[in-house]
């Protein structure tokens, strides 16, 4: 140990990793989830699973022409894990202390729901439901199923796990 | 221990000690019990041995330490004291009662009583037959070291104190088996691992009732995680001692069985049956290449001949630039039906590697590659991108690192198959999503076997996605809930 101080400071052995906050997993999961989902609902696009690319939502928005091309996905992808920090938080506020894994698959088919029904005028070239395909229609529920989960289960996972550590330290006191 | 509060004590009588270690364990009847009778100082002394399981060698020199007392001592009052003296021994120790020297003598100890006392000795001689450590066939490495464990559980536990000269790490032995008597060490860093988990296994282990665990670990985890017909590896086995001494450090718990060269490590999710010693030998950038070129072989031996199977059937769903997908001629017999017969027949090459000495197999190999797939496609029973697909998906579970991970792959691989050819693009779907949520549901000890993936742990996550350096990964996993974070003391 004859190193001086900042040199010991340097090494990357003695960096301190800070355990994440629960926030910030919350905002993280519910970003990578939105990316991830919807990057593999393009795939699914791709592939004519789904009539549906993740760029209906740039439709109602008056952009350039790029909106319709792989740029207006990617972008749209990209918005998609945004406005999914949103869901997650969402989720975290009500449904939390749901231990089971229904719990996320309930909150993916109720998503769906609201945007197929609710926010179904919104896009213009999003059909009623009762004249989409059968394909699009088991395709974006599957999806928005899984997505929940990955929302949903991620997020009480990580809240029993804050209980048990607080638990823990509360009889280690 | 209840059985030995109705145990029988050692006779102060030899003849009755015989007499009832003759009916009990039958010496005389087996021939690889025996008793060695010498006098001592006047006294009748006994030693049973069980032969095979003891070194003679050490045997044989304790015999002349004992019968050498008679040259040199006179006081024969004090017969037991001297005899304890000449056992020229680390491990001796006395034993009270029979049933308990039965056992010791069944482990191959050798058990010494003495005329006129109640009490005798056992000394370890132990030698079991058994192999050196070599290089462990399923898990071979580039570099590194080439030792494995074996079947025999001192020289396995010796294998992984050898990495690790901590005071804390700790080796519990229990004993399973009502006849077979197995051994079994949870193995555990006392500072590091989740009480309640040690405490989980060892609770779990106590409850087993059986006659004997021949299967070795194979059956403890059965009783373990209680998986029913999922085919998924709920444990990770291994037969390295470096990657158990890795997961020893990382606050995991091992479960070593007597009698099998491999050691279980609990709690498992999905992704350490993904990872593999040599990523660890290289480089983090080249591991971390190592590891996607893997995870692009698991998940093409899972997807690759569902999707495949769902274009052959409906062509339109293809995009324009990959219409040169599927078949170009007119196919005798429906596609799934050929991939299914297709990936039997490399099952079947699989299972029959298993069991041919391998100057057979090669030329077992070379007839089923080159013959029986070329002529199946000149007869018109394959098309020939049959072939390909599915040697592809074979490879891929191949490059699996876990044997039994791949199985279990190509069993939903197959189902998902099936689900195309009956439902198309939903069954592809629905059946993929059903897949996930059950691996999703399936928890082994209490932890979700897709984690980090879902539950999402963004760190842990990175992990399994990059290769991190040895200096850069500083903090244990969460799933094992260790009790000290980091990895370097603060």
């Amino acid at each position: 140990m004859e190193q001086t101080k900042d040199n010991h400071h340097q090494l990357e052995q003695n960096k301190r990793e800070q355990p994440m906050s629960l926030l910030m997993k919350v905002m993280i999961t519910g970003f990578v989830g939105g990316v991830f989902w919807s990057s593999l609902g393009y795939l699914a696009y791709f592939f004519h699973f789904t009539e549906l690319s993740p760029n209906m939502i740039l439709h109602p928005w008056a952009l350039g022409d790029w909106k319709y091309g792989k740029l207006g996905n990617y972008i749209a992808i990209f918005l998609i894990g945004l406005i999914s920090i949103l869901v997650a938080f969402i989720y975290y506020a009500f449904f939390k202390q749901m231990k089971s894994m229904w719990a996320g698959i309930f909150y993916g088919v109720a998503l769906w729901f609201i945007v197929f029904y609710v926010l179904n005028p919104i896009f213009p070239n999003l059909q009623p439901v009762s004249e989409l395909e059968r394909n699009t229609i088991v395709t974006t529920i599957c999806l928005y199923i899984l997505y929940g989960v990955f929302i949903g289960y991620s997020i009480s996972f990580e809240a029993q796990e804050m209980n048990r550590q607080t638990q823990m330290q509360a009889t280690n006191e | 221990m209840t059985a030995q509060t109705n145990s029988i004590p050692i006779f102060e009588k030899l003849v009755e000690n015989e007499n009832f270690l003759k009916q009990k364990i039958g010496i005389g009847t087996s021939f690889d019990l025996g008793i060695r009778k010498v006098k001592v100082l006047k006294k009748e002394v006994h030693i049973y041995y069980c032969t095979g399981l003891c070194d003679t060698q050490y045997l044989v020199e304790l015999l002349k330490q004992i019968v050498l007392i008679n040259d040199h001592e006179r006081q024969t009052a004090q017969a037991k004291q001297i005899i304890e003296n000449r056992l020229v021994h680390q491990q001796v120790s006395p034993v009270e009662n029979l049933d308990e020297a039965v056992d010791k003598l069944l482990s191959g100890l050798i058990i010494i009583l003495i005329e006129g006392e109640a009490s005798g000795f056992v000394v370890d001689v132990r030698s079991y037959p058994g192999r050196q450590p070599q290089e462990p066939d399923t898990e071979k490495v580039v570099r590194g070291a080439r030792d494995g464990y074996v079947e025999n559980i001192i020289v396995n536990t010796a294998l992984t104190r050898r990495r690790i000269r901590d005071e804390r790490l700790r080796f519990e032995i229990i004993q399973v088996g009502e006849r077979s008597k197995t051994d079994i060490c949870i193995a555990y860093i006392k500072d590091v691992a989740d009480p309640g988990l040690v405490e989980l296994v060892k609770k779990e282990l106590q409850q087993i009732k059986i006659d004997g665990l021949t299967m070795g670990d194979k059956t403890v985890e059965e009783f373990l995680v209680k998986q029913g017909y999922n085919p998924y590896p709920l444990v990770r086995y291994t037969e390295r001692p470096d990657v158990a001494a890795t997961h020893l450090l990382e606050g995991h718990v091992l479960i070593m069985v007597d009698t099998s060269p491999s050691v279980i490590i609990t709690p498992t999710t999905l992704f350490h049956h993904v990872q593999h010693a040599e990523e660890y030998r290289q480089n983090p950038a080249v591991g971390t290449f190592v590891r996607w070129v893997r995870f692009l072989g698991i998940l093409a031996s899972l997807f690759l001949l569902p999707l495949w199977t769902l274009f052959v059937i409906e062509p339109s769903l293809l995009p324009d630039k990959w219409a040169f997908i599927g078949p170009n001629k007119h196919t005798n017999i429906p596609v799934i039906v050929q991939i299914f017969i297709a990936d039997f027949g490399i099952e079947f090459l699989r299972m029959a590697a298993i069991h041919t000495p391998t100057p057979l197999s090669t030329a077992m190999g070379l007839i089923a590659a080159v013959l029986i797939g070329q002529i199946a496609i000149d007869v018109g029973l394959f098309v020939p991108e049959v072939i390909l697909y599915v040697s592809v998906a074979a490879i891929g579970s191949f490059a699996t690192p876990s044997y039994e991970l791949s199985i279990a792959n190509k069993i939903a691989r197959l189902l998902l198959a099936l689900a195309v050819a009956l439902f198309k693009v939903p069954g592809l779907i629905i059946g993929t999503t059903i897949y996930l949520l059950f691996l999703i549901r399936t928890r082994s000890l209490n932890t979700p076997y897709l984690w980090p993936f879902i539950p999402f742990d963004p760190a842990a996550f990175m992990q399994i996605v990059v290769r991190r350096s040895a200096a850069g990964s500083k903090v244990r996993p969460s799933i094992v809930h260790p009790q000290n974070r980091q990895k370097q003391p603060t």
